[in-house]
């Protein structure tokens, strides 16, 4: 374990992002949860303590953010600060995000290699995954090793959970603020298909 | 160790947050219409945007180019996906945008620019328009109104969304907004597909009492308008439209059209640009009773903002000719457009001409762009504005003296 912070200044910035996710999940205006400056640093160290150290999620449902284009992460970093997308949490930890603090976490946690998933996969899941992705053409913005691109996010080795739930949610709940692409691009598929998609997606190396 | 403890709370309420939210499914799409497996293997994808500030430093302003005798500068920066702007009476300029939810307010002291967001976390508000000092924005599922914006920088919005009869269909349907000559409210509905049997309520063409009462359908067939103007002289509208995706590199190319009365049909979605029969949404005589368009725009364009030039700043073969943002393709192997052209022709459409007016944005060799003009406004000294969507900037371009001979 790497600790550069001073233990009390690290102790503050979690009590602050808490006692505003206390205030965000109550009916208290959002003006009560004040923003603390940060370093890069110690930015760099919020997002590391739920995204992994290396920025590959060792905890279920936080995503990994290693590796992923870096315009991919602006955008979603930017969507949530402006209160376009409902996540509690990180809509504390991107509150007082200069455009400027957005642009550098994205280019660090970008640069950062993604690691495979541990363990071997079911492969007749795996391979039903690997027939829907070919059929939804995934590929075509994703890129053939699923790496992503620009704003279209890595879901090679993504935690499989992670996936599932965002497959999900895009297919039955249109997010504002994007293309309605990822919607489209699965209506109607079963959540059994969805499964079988995650797993291979969680598996590709 | 409290780190740990951190992230597994942090994970807990994430998740519980994402089944709260957990709606139907949406109405089945048109995507894959028209995305013939020919294309299966395309890495064709819309561009992605900039959501963050760009630093004036990073604006390439030196690569771009604007005839001789005119003046192209940097006038404003910091806005990410500036789109539409429009002028109040009082000189304060508002601009729409889309993914990033918000609009812009820049007010100009004669010496430097600064901008403020007049209000945001809305649904790609690209619509806005003005009577007076009176702002109107629209977003894909909300139109409101701002009273006496410029001198109530405050002043609540006044919801008209139950009035305008807005359908729940995203895809194609920010908006662009105007004022006809009738001060009415123009708003377009864009098909909600790439290539689809529109339902009802869309590609199409309405305008409204700017109370939301009295809603026409003035034009059907339309895809995709995201700019309209009236004539100086005749006061038709004519509007930019674009095209299909997924027919190739070569079309159907984005277009120009004129209306010169209400009630017309524009083709979509079985007849496209000057008389392209759809392949995949078919219907006998196709192109039977379509108004073609006055002028082709390029092949996947993405023709913006359109301005009749009305100014005394510029030389006076300029008059009445109009100014078209083409805010450049994606569903095109090699980029095309990336520029502002000047279009003459006369009033019935005729004698068309199209000439280049602000390029360099486009790297044709690396096939890379670095900006894309979006809108035009014309200022009180005729001076032109071009928002700049990727960058978040707005140039000005002024006339400053015959040109000077080599």
């Amino acid at each position: 374990m790497h600790h550069t912070l001073h233990a009390g200044r690290w102790a503050a910035m979690l009590i602050a992002l808490f006692t505003s996710l206390s205030f965000a999940q109550g009916s208290a205006p959002a003006e009560s949860a004040k923003p603390i400056a940060m370093t890069f640093t110690e930015r760099v160290q919020i997002c590391a303590s739920c995204h992994g150290a290396d920025g590959n999620s060792q905890t279920n449902n936080i995503p990994s953010i290693a590796g992923q284009p870096r315009i991919f992460i602006e955008n979603v970093l930017v969507l949530i600060r402006e209160g376009l997308r409902s996540n509690e949490v990180m809509q504390a930890v991107t509150k007082g995000m200069s455009d400027q603090d957005i642009v550098a976490l994205a280019k660090h946690f970008s640069a950062l290699p993604m690691q495979s998933t541990p363990g071997e996969p079911d492969t007749a899941l795996q391979q039903r995954g690997r027939l829907l992705a070919s059929k939804l053409r995934c590929a075509s913005c994703h890129e053939a090793n699923f790496k992503g691109r620009a704003q279209m996010p890595r879901l090679a080795a993504q935690r499989e959970e992670v996936l599932l739930t965002k497959l999900i949610a895009f297919r039955d709940k249109p997010k504002p603020g994007t293309d309605t692409i990822m919607n489209a691009t699965l209506h109607g598929v079963k959540d059994d298909e969805l499964k079988a998609l995650a797993h291979f997606l969680a598996h590709v190396r | 160790m409290k780190i740990q403890h951190a992230a597994l709370l942090i994970a807990s309420a994430f998740a519980v947050a994402s089944t709260a939210l957990a709606q139907p499914a949406a109405a089945p799409p048109a995507w894959q219409q028209g995305m013939g497996d020919k294309f299966k293997d395309s890495k064709l994808a819309p561009n992605a945007g900039r959501n963050t500030e760009t630093p004036a430093s990073d604006i390439p302003l030196d690569k771009l180019k604007v005839p001789a005798g005119f003046k192209l500068e940097l006038w404003a920066t910091g806005m990410p996906g500036a789109r539409a702007m429009v002028r109040g009476d009082k000189g304060k300029i508002y601009i729409g945008t889309r993914g990033i939810g918000r609009v812009y307010e820049l007010t100009d002291d004669g010496a430097k620019r600064t901008s403020r967001v007049v209000v945001d976390k809305l649904v790609q508000p690209s619509g806005v328009a003005i009577q007076g000092s009176t702002l109107y924005v629209m977003a894909i599922d909300k139109m409101l109104r701002f009273d006496d914006i410029e001198s109530n920088p405050s002043v609540a919005a006044v919801d008209m969304t139950d009035k305008f009869s807005i359908p729940p269909e995203q895809h194609h349907n920010w908006k662009y907004l105007a004022f006809g000559p009738d001060k009415k409210l123009y708003v377009p509905f864009g098909a909600p597909c790439n290539i689809c049997e529109p339902p009802e309520q869309y590609a199409q063409i309405r305008r409204y009492n700017p109370d939301g009462s009295g809603m026409e359908v003035i034009a059907r067939g339309v895809r995709n308008t995201q700019g309209f103007d009236w004539h100086p002289k005749t006061g038709e509208l004519w509007f930019t439209d674009h095209g299909r995706d997924w027919m190739g590199d070569d079309g159907p190319q984005d277009e120009l059209n004129r209306m010169p009365k209400s009630g017309l049909n524009f083709g979509y979605p079985y007849c496209h640009a000057e008389g392209i029969v759809d392949p995949d949404v078919k219907k006998a005589d196709a192109c039977k009773d379509v108004t073609k368009p006055v002028a082709l725009m390029g092949p996947h364009a993405a023709v913006m903002g359109i301005k009749f030039y009305t100014g005394d700043m510029y030389p006076a073969e300029y008059k009445n000719s109009m100014f078209i943002a083409r805010k450049g393709s994606w569903n095109r192997t090699k980029r095309f457009g990336y520029d502002v052209v000047n279009v003459r022709a006369s009033a019935d459409g005729k004698n068309v001409k199209v000439t280049p007016f602000l390029t360099g944005f486009l790297d044709t060799k690396d096939n890379a762009f670095s900006g894309r003009p979006t809108y035009i406004l014309q200022m009180p000294d005729g001076a032109l504005l071009i928002s700049d969507e990727q960058l978040g900037a707005i140039y000005r371009v002024s006339y400053v003296g015959p040109a000077k001979k080599k």
